[in-house]
């Protein structure tokens, strides 16, 4: 017993890679298609989109690179769907400088080719990529022409038919900010007191506990967080719009529906590791001579 | 024609005082500290009036505050530039020298002159670093695509690799607090994701028990993550914010100077 502790302690580590790639891959490959329950902190971003008027702005920042794609994309995507079939404008800008701006041209041309209806200028416009993202948020919060003065195009704002209006971040109904790291705090800590615009976040599963504080405290409006966050709006979006399941349905693009097949065999691997990790770790203790 | 009396002052304070605190600095040794140390006085005191009194020339539209925000985002443009200099320096003197992994450096290089040059050849050309007229990607794009992207998410899904091996290896109840800890991330797992109807799936009998313990774990997880976590990053963020506030306002005061990296005595 005690020869079998010690091996199974000492596994080689490439078994426990093998597990973990086994685990991730197949589900993505072979859905399984397990439920998704919402919480309340997604609801209360869905609902409040959902009560914004036809035609109301909402400012959709980018703050997110390719290292956090998978969680961060379906959430951007979703809630742009949703303002195309709210009739909401939205305005995109990218602060994260390592890939944002690509990340959301990408999430820009994925929508509007599901929704051709969409006028670039008219029901949506990207503003594009500026670096300093804390003092670019305190100069939108002024003057969103001070921060971009044209759009990723050249045209400038003066020109821009969605602009007519919104001079700052105090005429934009809502602030998205899909997050990795520190930008989508600024927005909470340093635009939402300033401008009092609502901001809704999206983060990364492993910093959304921080937002919980901010939830706590009403400087949040709602939150996505993580893959689960993003799956959740992707079934309440569907609930609502049955005529989007063709957008979550499909086996070939990547869905956080999807995804959290892969991090539900994921988390129970991981459970299991532990426990076995932990059981024989209490085992070769308890045979140990004092 | 109306005088703005902002752009005056902030010229004469970020650019007339420190020119001539250089010039005078080259005879009095004392001027070097003092004349960053009053710059950063007035970075750090502008901002704050501005938010308190409503003054034109301070946080009006053109005020001083929003011109700092301006200079703020231009300077951040040449810490970028800064950056990128710094890297060529470190990486062409690895590779003169021959230091070990002298050839990452080249490929680093040689990644950087080319992502660089595709920028700066959708500058020139004027067809930007997104899509050609005709739909197809400019040279940037597919770069970014088909390079920069994969390898990006690549590195960060390594991660799980590492963290089910750490998991396994490190994760241990050795006291009271490392139990708690196990337990409370055990429960947080098990209820974030529908773990439970996944082992009932080859039992259909246990579908809808599955279903609904899973509810209840999740609303056991909403608790933990709202309750003592969200109690505990307030306390956290309220404490850092606290430091912060401390931090500046060594700075402002000039207390702070090691970011002025001067030698003893100056």
């Amino acid at each position: 017993m005690r020869r079998f502790l010690e091996r199974l302690l000492g596994l080689d580590r490439r078994w426990i890679f093998l597990f973990v790639l086994l685990s991730v891959a197949i589900p993505i490959i072979v859905p399984i298609g397990l439920p998704v329950t919402t919480t309340e902190s997604t609801r209360k971003a869905f609902d409040f989109i959902e009560a914004l008027k036809p035609g109301d702005t909402i400012l959709i920042s980018f703050d997110y690179g390719p290292s956090s794609a998978p969680e961060n994309d379906p959430m951007a995507e979703a809630v742009m769907r949703q303002c195309a079939l709210r009739k909401i404008r939205f305005i995109v800008i990218a602060l994260y400088p390592l890939g944002g701006l690509n990340l959301a041209n990408n999430a820009v041309a994925k929508v509007v080719s599901e929704f051709p209806d969409l006028k670039d200028g008219t029901d949506y416009v990207n503003l594009g990529y500026k670096d300093g993202a804390s003092a670019v948020m305190r100069r939108m919060g002024d003057d969103i022409a001070g921060a971009f003065p044209t759009d990723q195009k050249g045209t400038p704002l003066s020109q821009i038919p969605i602009m007519k209006g919104i001079a700052s971040l105090r005429q934009v109904q809502l602030v998205f900010t899909v997050a990795t790291g520190i930008i989508g705090e600024w927005w909470i800590t340093q635009v939402h007191p300033q401008s009092g615009t609502p901001v809704i976040i999206g983060p990364t599963a492993v910093s959304a506990p921080k937002y919980y504080a901010f939830l706590n405290s009403g400087q949040l409006v709602g939150m996505l967080g993580g893959m689960k966050g993003a799956a959740e709006y992707e079934k309440l979006i569907r609930a609502r719009y049955p005529e989007m399941a063709r957008f979550y349905t499909t086996t070939h693009d990547f869905t956080a529906t999807k995804g959290m097949d892969g991090q539900t065999v994921m988390h129970l691997i991981v459970l299991l590791f532990i426990l076995l990790g932990n059981s024989a770790f209490l085992l070769s203790r308890r045979g140990a001579p004092r | 024609m109306t005088f703005n009396l902002g752009p005056v002052v902030l010229v004469l304070l970020f650019a007339v005082v420190p020119i001539i605190g250089i010039f005078l600095g080259l005879n009095s040794p004392g001027l070097r500290s003092r004349i960053p140390i009053w710059v950063a006085v007035f970075a750090g005191l502008i901002p704050i009036l501005a938010m308190y009194i409503p003054k034109g020339f301070l946080s009006g539209q053109t005020g001083m505050s929003q011109r700092m925000d301006d200079w703020l985002i231009i300077l951040a443009g040449f810490a970028l530039l800064l950056g990128i200099v710094n890297v060529l320096q470190n990486n062409f003197k690895k590779v003169a020298r021959r230091d070990s992994g002298w050839f990452y450096s080249v490929v680093l290089l040689i990644g950087l002159f080319v992502t660089g040059g595709a920028g700066i050849y959708g500058a020139v050309t004027k067809i930007g670093i997104g899509f050609n007229p005709d739909g197809s990607p400019t040279p940037f794009k597919y770069l970014t695509d088909w390079f920069f992207q994969p390898l990006q998410s690549t590195i960060f899904a390594l991660l799980a690799f590492f963290m089910a091996s750490a998991a396994f290896r490190a994760f241990r109840a050795r006291n009271v607090e490392a139990t708690i800890l196990l337990v409370a991330a055990g429960l947080v797992m098990v209820g974030r994701v529908p773990i439970l109807e996944l082992l009932a799936v080859p039992f259909p009998s246990l579908h809808a028990s599955a279903a609904s313990a899973s509810q209840a774990m999740g609303k056991l997880t909403e608790w933990i993550m709202d309750v003592p976590n969200g109690a505990a990053q307030s306390g956290i963020i309220i404490g850092a914010a606290l430091g912060a506030a401390s931090m500046a306002l060594r700075v402002i005061l000039g207390i702070e100077r090691g970011y002025l990296g001067l030698g003893k005595g100056e």
